[in-house]
């Protein structure tokens, strides 16, 4: 049971007060009418209300893995380079558990080898805290399909709302030191851990798949589906603006480029997010282009999320946060495209 | 080291993008360590002498132009075509969708008779361009990045993905979220969404990427009730004269 505690909701102010005051916090904030953002908040005021709160623009990827990011010094001249390390300790307050699944991938992505320090170093500094949801955000997600939507580890500390008060998971040493210094925290029951199941298996029926297909279904439907005319349909579409692959939580491509300063003697090398949307990613000297097609890149998209990782990783990719279907100017919407996919190969 | 002897030209424009350079601030005096003035009619009275660099802004619009941009071409080692409408022809291009003699009656009336015109061409309908530095006005980091490829001798890319890329590195909530069309989805980003982060829409002042989906950008604005004489208007505005393409063309 020590593993839990409860927040009464009368004293979540305080916490968030006393966590701006001891750590930097970044927390979804209203962006505009429909969009939020992760950004630093230094008043629990500035959080979006969880019922509001649809996944943001771009997920907490951008603390892991930002998306220009110097790596190297150099002096063209003396021939001399220097790594460069560029962190900052935060916390990553309200993350939703479609996110939660979206930084497990990319740490097993820079895990491998060799691994990307940066990376590491960083995921090392921040601390999350998780925050249940209790239904759909909106129309796009999906992560009932994909099975994220309950709690799978990776954060630090997870707050589930019971109503009048929170259950906090604490899932690690750092979670357990927040939860001991700052004194709001009461020990949870079997009580509340009665309640917490009950609220899951509400949840359970809440999230209705809308499409019925287990993983091993899911798996097969995309392991032999490279001819499928979907494609083509898709790229007649797609305007290659790359929104889906920029807001994507585990899409993790990176460009690496060298910009001199005007001294034309020193400079810094760094890495800036890359997408397989756009025209240049597969070409190749001389011009040529490997996806040069549209339909090409967009099956390459959906094949890095619900085929290749898991002959890589053992696991879907895709984590069910839709935000690839809001933000994509053409609306091709993930669902509908997995549904069109069963329909072509039932031979409708 | 030697600095680089550089001179500015301006044709049919509204030396706004000069004008950005004269803004640069403190960043102008690290450039001028790099190169040396020799013509900028917008910042210096000192005229001629030789050049090594030449910065055009402007896109060619008479015969007058034309011999004029030749004559700049054959004594420039670099020629830097330099704001939307040395690149694209920008909104100047606007000219070709209507007939000649018109728009000259329109604009210069019973004077017509004085003036010659052609119509509006991009800097490289005419002559070679080395490098080009894209938008209404040009944004001033991508000007230096280029002036620092120029000094190296290494080739600028302008980025061929659309400016979407940008707008959401930015976070920004996108504009046909809010009901507003924006061009973001087909121009050609380097600008880091510089209009959308200010609450505005894009244009498309930098030039369409090489490879637009246009049929499909026609389909999201036909979904916003847009008459479809409104879009082809918002795509020529800065686009009428030609759609830059500055790697294809090596």
């Amino acid at each position: 049971m020590d593993q839990y505690y409860r927040l009464n909701k009368t004293e979540c102010r305080e916490f968030v007060g006393a966590l701006t005051s001891r750590y930097q916090v970044v927390a979804p904030v209203k962006r505009g009418e429909k969009s939020f953002v992760f950004a630093r908040i230094s008043s629990p005021d500035e959080i979006a209300s969880p019922e509001e709160y649809i996944p943001t623009i771009i997920p907490p990827k951008k603390y892991f893995f930002p998306q220009r990011e110097t790596i190297l010094e150099y002096d063209a001249v003396a021939q001399r380079q220097k790594a460069v390390m560029e962190y900052e300790k935060v916390v990553i307050f309200g993350v939703r558990t479609c996110d939660l699944a979206g930084i497990q991938c990319l740490n097993m992505v820079f895990s491998e080898r060799p691994r990307d320090v940066n990376y590491l170093i960083r995921k090392n500094k921040l601390i999350i805290i998780g925050m249940e949801c209790w239904d759909y955000c909106d129309e796009h997600a999906l992560c009932a399909l994909m099975d994220n939507h309950l709690p799978k580890g990776g954060y630090d500390l997870f707050f589930s709302d019971l109503g009048d008060y929170h259950l906090i998971h604490v899932n690690t040493e750092v979670g357990e030191e927040i939860v001991r210094s700052i004194g709001v925290f009461t020990e949870a029951t079997g009580e509340d851990l009665k309640r917490l199941q009950e609220f899951r298996e509400k949840k359970r029926s809440a999230f209705d798949t809308g499409i019925d297909l287990s993983h091993p279904e899911l798996m097969d439907l995309f392991a032999n589906c490279e001819d499928a005319r979907v494609w083509e349909e898709l790229g007649e579409r797609c305007l290659s603006c790359g929104n889906c692959t920029t807001v994507c939580p585990t899409c993790y491509c990176f460009d690496v480029i060298d910009e001199i300063n005007l001294d034309l003697r020193t400079g810094e090398r760094f890495r800036i997010w890359d997408s397989c949307q756009n025209e240049d990613f597969a070409k190749v000297a001389g011009g040529e282009s490997f996806r040069e097609e549209r339909s090409g890149r967009q099956r390459h998209r959906y094949l890095r999320k619900f085929k290749y990782p898991l002959a890589k990783y053992s696991r879907f990719f895709c984590t069910g946060c839709g935000r690839c279907s809001r933000a994509c100017m053409a609306q091709i919407h993930i669902k509908e495209t997995i549904k069109a996919l069963i329909a072509e190969r039932a031979g409708v | 080291m030697k600095k680089v002897k550089v001179a500015f030209f301006d044709f049919a424009c509204c030396e706004g993008c000069q004008l950005q350079v004269a803004n640069m601030g403190d960043l102008l005096v690290d450039l001028l360590d790099r190169i040396e003035l020799v013509e900028f009619r917008e910042v210096m009275s000192e005229r001629g002498g030789d050049y090594e660099v030449a910065v055009v802004e402007g896109s060619i619009t008479t015969h007058h132009d034309i011999e004029r941009i030749k004559k700049i071409r054959e004594k420039a080692k670099i020629l830097i075509a330099y704001g939307a409408c040395a690149c694209t022809g920008g909104v100047n291009g606007m000219k070709n969708d209507f007939d000649l003699e018109d728009v000259k009656r329109y604009v210069y009336q019973d004077k017509a008779d004085w003036f010659d015109t052609v119509p509006t061409m991009a800097v490289d309908q005419v002559v070679k361009v080395d490098y080009y530095v894209p938008g209404c006005p040009v944004y001033i980091p991508e000007f230096v990045r280029v002036l620092k490829c120029v000094l190296q001798g290494l080739p600028y890319k302008v980025p061929d993905y659309a400016v979407c890329v940008e707008c959401k590195f930015n976070e920004n909530e996108c504009m046909y979220d809010k009901g507003i069309t924006c061009l973001g989805p087909i121009t050609r980003a380097g600008c880091n969404s510089w209009c959308t982060n200010n609450g505005n829409i894009c244009y498309g002042c930098r030039g369409m990427v090489s490879n637009p989906n246009k049929n499909a950008q026609m389909e999201v604005l036909k979904r916003y009730g847009i008459p479809l004489e409104w879009i082809i208007n918002k795509f020529n505005m800065y686009n009428r004269a030609k759609e830059i393409q500055p790697q294809e063309k090596e």
